[in-house]
C-alpha cells in the first residue's frame, strides 16, 4: 500500500537540477534530494551507497553481530527523485536488516550492553533526525496541487517506518536498562523527536506519539524535562508562529500525562493549565485539535474541580468574536466544563459567562444560537441555571427578546419560546419583571445615547479649555475622534 | 430629554463607561483618553487618571491593545517630557501581559517615551523599568525587554552599561527559547549602541553562543542580525568574526537557515569589502545557488544582480554567470521566475559583449517561459534590456511573448502586461506598435473581466498621450466610437469610460465634433445604467468644452435624463446639471 504513496509521490516531488548542471540526463545516483539529512550538499557517495557486510567469522558475538546491523542502518537512502534506484536490492536489504534488529529486540532475554544502546541511539538519530523540506508554495500561479487537507506521506517512510518500530521495541523493551540507556536517549535527544511532532506525515506523527508516551513511562528523570520542553512548544504555537503539525499528538500524549497526576495537583502543573493548556485556543487551528485539548482539560477538572472556574474564564478570555465554526467548538466544550462544575465555581462566573451566551443566543448564524440553546437540554447545566435563575434570567432575557423578535431561523425562534417557556414554569413574576424592565430599557436607550455624546461633547469642551504642554497637534486630534460612539445592536 | 448642567467628573465618566458591556464602547472610551486628559488637566491626569489606569488592565486584550497605543503619545497630557516617566508603570504592566500584540505595542510605546526622556529621567525611571522586566518571573515580562536595551543603554552610566550589557548576555542564555529567540532578533539594535571595544568582546560572545544554540529557531534569527551586526564591526573584525560563521551557516542543515544566508549574504559582502567577498563569499553564494532546497535557490537567484554589481565583471561572468544558466532551467518555476525578476539589471554590468553572448540567450529562453509569471517578469524590465542591447535584436521574441500573455487565461497576467503596454510603447516605438499591438489594445476593451476592461480605458489614454492626438484620432478613435454598438450594455459601459479618460487628451474640438455626439446619442440608450453614466461622463466633460456647446447640447440632454424614470438616472443628470451651473457660474 505504501509503494503506491511512494509511487504517487515521486512523480510529484521536485525535480531538482541544482547540482553540477545537466542534471536531467545524469544517472540517478548523482541527483540532490529534498529530504537528505545532511545539508545543503549533496555527497555524491550517499545515494548508492556500499552497505558493510553483516555476516562474519565464526567467533563472533552476538555484540559484534548486533554492531555491525546497526552500522548498515546508519546509511542513508535518497528517496526523492530516483525512480531506477527505487527497487535496489541495498535498500531492500536495509530494510531487512532493520526488521532483524526489531526481531532482535523483541526476543532478547539478555539486556543489550552499553555499546549495543549507544549505537542503536545513535542510529535512530542519524536515520530519524532531519529537517523538513519548506511546504508547498501556495498560489502564485500554482497548479491545483498544493491542496491544503491533502496530507504529506514522506517517501522515505519504506525505511522510516521500520526505524520507527525498532525505537519502540527498544523504549519498551525490558532487556534495555533504563540506567543505561539514560545515558543515549537524553535530553537532547528527547528534545529532537519532539521537533519531529512537526512533521507533515501523518504516520510518522503517531509513531511518534507513542514513542514519546512510552519514553515517559520508562525514562522517569526525563519527565520534567519533556513537560518543560513541551510547554515550550506550545507558548511558540500560541505566541509566535501559529502553524505546528502536531499539536493534536501532543495533546494526546499530555491528556494520558496528566490522567497519571498524583491529587492534589502540583503547582507546576495547575500552571501548565493555565498558561500553556487554556492560551491554545486562541490559535485559529483549534479545530484540528480540539476534542484532545477538552480532554486535557477534563482531566484537570477532574482531578480538581475547582479548576472549572478558571477554566470558563479562559474560555471566556478567548471567545471568537467572528468564526462561527469555532464559537460552535467552543461552545461544545463550555457544556461538557460545566457537566463537571459545581455549584460554588459556577456562581463565581455565571455572570460574565451568561453574557456571552446571551451573544450567542443572537448570533444570526443559526447553528451557533441552536448550540446556545441546547445548553438548557443538558440536565446538569439546567439545574445550574434554574437554581441561579434569580441573576441568570435578567441577563438572558434581552437576548430571549429579541430572538422572539427578530430570529429569521425557524428553529431558533421554536427553541427559543420553550427556553422562554421554561422561565416562565421557574419564575413567573421575576420573567414578567425583566419583560417590563426591557421595555421600559428600550424606550430609554435613545435617551440615554444622547446622554453619553452630550456627556463627550461637554468633556470636549472642557478639554479646549486647557493647553498641552508642547504639543500644536491636538486640535486634529481631537477633530478625528468620533464625537459619537457607534452603538452596537 | 437628558441634560448635562451638572459639573463633569472626567474620571467618572471614564470609569462609568470602562464599566460597559459593549467592548466597543469600552474601546471608545479608551481611544479618547486624550479627551479626558485634556479635560482633566495635566497635573490631575498625572495624579488620578494614569494611576487608575495602571491598575485597571483587566479588560480584553482588544481595549489593553488601545490603552498600549494611547499611552504612546500621552507626553503632551501629562506635562511634557519631564513628566514623562509617570507613563512608565501602566505601559510596564501591559509589557507583561500574555497577548503577544499588545506586549509588543506597549514595548512600541515605551521606546518612543523612553527615546524623548531626558537622560538622568532614562537613568531614574527607564532603567529600573528594563531591570525589573529583564528579571520578571513569567516569560513574557522577559522577552518585552528585550526590544528596550538600546533605549536605556546610550542614557546609562558606565556601571549601569557594564550591568546592562551582563543583564542581555544572560537574557541570551535563557532557560526559555522564546527569551532567547527575542534577545537574538534585537540583538542587532542593541549592538548599534554599544562602543566598539564592547562591541569585538562582549556582544561578539552573545553572538556566537547564539550562533551555536541548539533550537533551529534561535540560530536562525542569529543569522538574521548577522548582517547588521557586521555593518558596526570595523571590516577586518568582521572579516574575523562574523565572517566564518556566515560561511560555516552557508552549509547549515537546515534550509531555513540557508535561506537566511542567502537573503543577507549580499549586505555582509558590503560589509566585508571586495577582498574577502572574492575568496570566501563567492564560493558560499555558487553554492547557495546551486542548493537543493528550492526556497533557498529562490532567495539565492533573487540577488544575483545585486551580488554581481558588488563583483568585477570578470568573476561574474568566471562563476556566477554559469549558476545563473542553470537557474534559467531550473526545475522550479519560482526560482525561475525569480531570476526573471532580477536578471535585466546584470546587464549594464556585464557589458555590452557578454551580455549578447552570454546573457541575451537566457533571456531569450525565459521569455518563452511556460510559466507567465516567468514572462512577465523579463516583460516588467524591458527598458533595462533595451538600453543595453537595443530592441531589434528583441522584437522578434518578444511580439510573440507579449500576445501570448494577452490572452493568458489568468486575468491578473493580462492585466499586468496591459500595465506595460504604454512602456512597450515608448520603447517600440509608432511603427512597430501600429502593426502588431494595437489590435490588442482594442480586444481587451471587450475582455470578460472588469478590472481588465476598465485598465483597457486608461492604457488607450496613455498610448493617447505618449503619441499624440493625432495618432489616437487615426489610430484609436473611430475603432472605440465603432464599439459603442456592441449588444452588451457592460461594454458599451466601458467605451463611455474610455471616452470620458480620453476627452481631455484629445482636447476640446475633437472632443465636441468626434465623441460628444457618441455620447448624447447614448442617452436614449434602453439601459438606465448607460443613461446615468452619460450623465456622469458629461459632467465630466463640461470643464473641456466651450461654454456655448454646454448651452446648447449638453444641459437640454441632462435636463432630458432629469426626468427619466428611473431614480438613479434622474439622481445623477441633475448632480451633473448643478456641476453645469457651477462651472458656469465660475467662469
Amino acid at each position: 500500500m505504501w509503494k503506491g504513496f511512494i509511487g504517487k509521490l515521486s512523480g510529484k516531488a521536485p525535480k531538482s537540477v541544482g547540482g553540477g548542471g545537466g542534471g536531467w540526463g545524469s544517472p540517478p545516483s548523482k541527483s540532490p534530494t529534498s529530504y537528505g539529512a545532511n545539508g545543503g550538499q549533496w555527497d555524491p557517495m550517499r545515494s548508492s551507497p556500499p552497505l558493510p557486510v553483516v555476516a562474519g567469522a565464526e567467533g563472533d558475538t552476538r555484540e559484534d553481530v548486533f554492531l555491525r546491523k546497526v552500522t548498515v542502518c546508519c546509511v542513508l537512502f535518497d528517496f526523492s527523485t530516483d525512480r531506477v534506484g527505487r527497487d535496489s536490492p541495498e535498500r531492500e536489504r536495509k530494510r531487512q536488516v532493520l526488521m532483524s534488529l526489531v526481531d532482535c529486540v523483541g526476543a532478547a532475554e539478555e539486556p543489550l550492553t552499553e555499546a549495543m544502546v549507544s549505537a542503536c541511539v545513535g542510529m535512530f538519530a542519524i536515520n530519524l533526525f532531519r529537517v523538513f523540506p519548506p511546504k508547498v508554495r501556495p498560489g502564485a500561479g500554482g497548479a491545483a496541487e498544493a491542496d491544503e487537507d491533502d496530507p504529506f506521506f514522506d517517501p522515505s517512510w519504506y525505511h522510516l517506518q521500520v526505524v520507527y518500530e525498532l525505537l519502540l521495541r527498544f523504549v519498551m523493551s525490558p532487556v534495555v536498562d533504563v540506567k543505561v540507556a539514560r545515558k543515549y536517549v537524553d535530553n537532547s535527544f528527547i528534545s529532537r523527536l519532539l521537533d519531529l511532532l512537526d512533521s507533515d506525515d501523518p504516520r510518522e506523527r503517531d509513531c511518534l506519539k507513542t514513542v514519546l508516551h512510552r519514553i515517559y513511562g520508562k525514562f522517569m528523570g526525563n519527565r520534567p524535562f519533556i513537560r518543560k520542553a513541551v510547554s515550550n512548544i506550545i507558548y511558540r504555537f500560541v505566541s509566535e508562529d501559529d502553524h505546528h503539525n502536531g499539536i493534536a499528538e501532543l495533546l494526546e500524549v499530555f491528556g494520558s500525562v496528566i490522567s497519571g497526576f498524583a491529587k492534589p495537583l502540583k503547582e507546576e502543573h495547575k500552571l501548565f493549565l493555565c498558561k500553556a493548556l487554556i492560551p491554545l485556543h486562541k490559535p485559529k487551528a483549534v479545530g484540528m485539535y480540539l476534542p484532545q485539548l477538552t480532554y486535557c482539560i477534563t482531566q484537570f477538572i477532574d482531578k480538581e474541580p475547582k479548576l472549572s472556574g478558571t477554566v470558563i474564564r479562559g474560555l471566556l478570555k478567548y471567545w471568537p468574536v467572528t468564526n462561527s465554526q469555532k464559537e460552535m467548538m467552543f461552545l461544545g466544550e463550555l457544556e461538557e466544563v460545566l457537566e463537571l462544575t459545581e455549584m460554588p465555581e459556577f456562581q463565581k462566573c455565571m455572570v460574565p459567562l451568561f453574557r456571552r451566551v446571551a451573544h450567542c443566543l443572537n448570533s444570526s448564524h443559526f447553528q451557533v444560537a441552536e448550540r446556545a440553546l441546547y445548553l438548557w437540554n443538558n440536565e446538569h447545566v439546567f439545574n445550574l441555571i434554574s437554581r441561579n435563575h434569580q441573576v441568570i434570567l435578567p441577563i438572558i432575557y434581552p437576548a430571549l427578546e429579541r430572538n422572539a423578535r427578530l430570529h429569521w431561523n425557524q428553529s431558533v425562534l421554536n427553541v427559543t419560546m420553550n427556553v422562554r417557556k421554561m422561565f416562565f414554569d421557574m419564575d413567573q413574576k421575576l420573567l414578567l419583571a425583566c419583560q417590563k424592565k426591557f421595555q421600559e430599557e428600550e424606550e430609554k436607550q435613545a435617551e440615554s445615547e444622547e446622554r453619553r455624546r452630550l456627556i463627550w461633547e461637554h468633556l470636549e469642551r472642557n478639554a479646549a479649555f486647557h493647553q498641552v504642554t508642547g504639543d500644536i497637534s491636538f486640535s486634529v486630534v481631537t477633530k478625528s475622534a468620533p464625537l459619537v460612539a457607534p452603538t452596537m445592536t | 430629554m437628558a441634560t448635562v448642567d451638572e459639573p463633569l467628573y472626567p474620571i467618572a465618566v471614564l470609569i462609568d463607561e470602562l464599566k460597559n458591556e459593549d467592548i466597543q464602547l469600552r474601546l471608545n472610551s479608551i481611544r479618547r483618553l486624550s479627551t479626558i486628559a485634556r479635560a482633566l488637566g495635566e497635573e490631575r491626569t498625572r495624579k488620578e487618571l494614569i494611576p487608575f489606569l495602571s491598575e485597571n488592565n483587566d479588560d480584553e486584550d482588544e481595549v489593553l491593545l488601545a490603552m498600549a497605543e494611547e499611552l504612546g503619545v500621552f507626553i503632551p497630557y501629562v506635562g511634557g517630557v519631564e513628566h514623562a516617566h509617570v507613563l512608565l508603570p501602566p505601559l510596564e504592566t501591559l509589557s507583561t501581559v500574555e497577548e503577544t500584540c499588545v506586549r509588543d505595542k506597549a514595548v512600541e510605546s515605551l521606546c518612543r517615551i523612553g527615546a524623548q526622556m531626558k537622560e538622568n529621567d532614562i537613568v531614574d525611571f527607564f532603567i529600573p523599568v528594563v531591570k525589573r522586566l529583564a528579571s520578571g518571573e513569567w516569560f513574557t515580562a522577559r522577552v518585552s525587554s528585550c526590544g528596550l536595551f538600546h533605549i536605556a543603554y546610550p542614557s546609562a552610566t558606565d556601571p549601569l552599561k557594564t550591568e546592562l550589557r551582563t543583564i542581555y548576555g544572560q537574557l541570551c542564555q535563557d532557560d526559555m527559547p522564546m527569551v532567547r529567540r527575542a534577545a537574538a532578533s534585537n540583538l542587532g539594535k542593541f549592538a548599534a549602541t554599544i562602543e566598539q571595544s564592547h562591541l569585538k568582546t562582549e556582544i561578539m560572545s552573545i553572538f556566537d553562543d547564539l550562533t551555536q544554540d541548539d533550537q533551529d529557531s534561535v540560530r536562525l534569527l542569529a543569522v538574521e542580525g548577522c548582517a547588521a551586526l557586521g555593518k558596526l564591526l570595523e571590516p577586518q573584525d568582521c572579516v574575523a568574526h562574523i565572517l566564518p560563521v556566515i560561511v560555516n551557516f552557508s552549509q547549515d542543515k537546515s534550509w531555513r537557515v540557508r535561506y537566511m544566508v542567502a537573503n543577507q549574504l549580499y549586505e555582509l559582502c558590503e560589509a566585508v569589502g571586495p577582498e574577502p567577498t572574492r575568496a570566501d563569499l563567492v564560493p558560499a553564494y555558487v553554492r547557495l545557488l546551486r542548493d537543493n532546497e528550492a526556497e533557498v535557490r529562490i532567495a539565492a537567484a533573487g540577488k544575483v544582480t545585486k551580488f554581481c554589481r558588488i563583483l568585477s565583471p570578470q568573476l561574474a561572468v568566471q562563476h556566477i554567470l554559469p549558476c545563473v544558466k542553470e537557474l534559467s532551467s531550473d526545475s522550479s518555476q519560482h526560482v525561475r521566475s525569480a531570476l526573471a525578476s532580477v536578471i535585466m539589471g546584470m546587464a549594464p554590468v556585464l557589458g555590452k559583449d557578454a551580455t549578447i553572448e552570454q546573457l541575451l540567450p537566457i533571456f531569450l529562453s525565459l521569455l518563452k517561459d511556460e510559466f507567465p509569471d516567468v514572462r512577465l517578469n523579463i516583460i516588467s524590465k524591458l527598458d533595462q534590456v533595451n538600453q543595453v542591447i537595443g530592441i531589434d535584436l528583441l522584437s522578434q521574441s518578444l511580439l510573440p511573448a507579449i500576445v501570448e500573455l494577452a490572452e493568458d487565461r489568468h486575468w491578473r497576467v493580462r492585466l499586468a502586461i496591459i500595465e506595460y503596454i504604454p512602456l512597450l510603447a515608448s520603447q517600440l516605438g509608432v511603427g512597430f506598435f501600429d502593426d502588431k499591438l494595437g489590435a490588442l489594445c482594442m480586444q481587451w476593451l471587450e475582455d470578460k473581466v472588469y478590472s481588465i476592461r476598465e485598465a483597457a480605458a486608461n492604457n488607450l489614454k496613455r498610448l493617447a498621450e505618449e503619441f499624440g492626438p493625432e495618432w489616437a484620432m487615426q489610430h484609436i478613435i473611430p475603432q472605440v466610437l465603432e464599439k459603442i454598438n456592441n449588444p452588451h450594455y457592460l461594454y458599451r459601459m466601458t467605451i463611455l469610460q474610455a471616452i470620458s479618460l480620453l476627452a481631455p487628451v484629445m482636447g476640446a474640438e475633437i472632443t465636441c465634433q468626434k465623441l460628444l455626439p457618441v455620447v448624447i446619442n447614448s442617452s436614449k440608450d434602453r439601459v438606465p445604467n448607460i443613461k446615468f453614466n452619460v450623465a456622469k461622463v458629461l459632467q465630466s466633460l463640461v470643464p473641456i468644452l466651450d461654454q456655448s456647446v454646454v448651452e446648447k447640447t449638453v444641459k437640454p440632454c441632462l435636463v432630458e435624463l432629469s426626468e427619466d424614470p428611473d431614480v438613479d438616472v434622474r439622481y445623477y443628470a441633475n448632480q451633473a446639471l448643478q456641476a453645469c451651473d457651477q462651472i458656469m457660474m465660475s467662469s
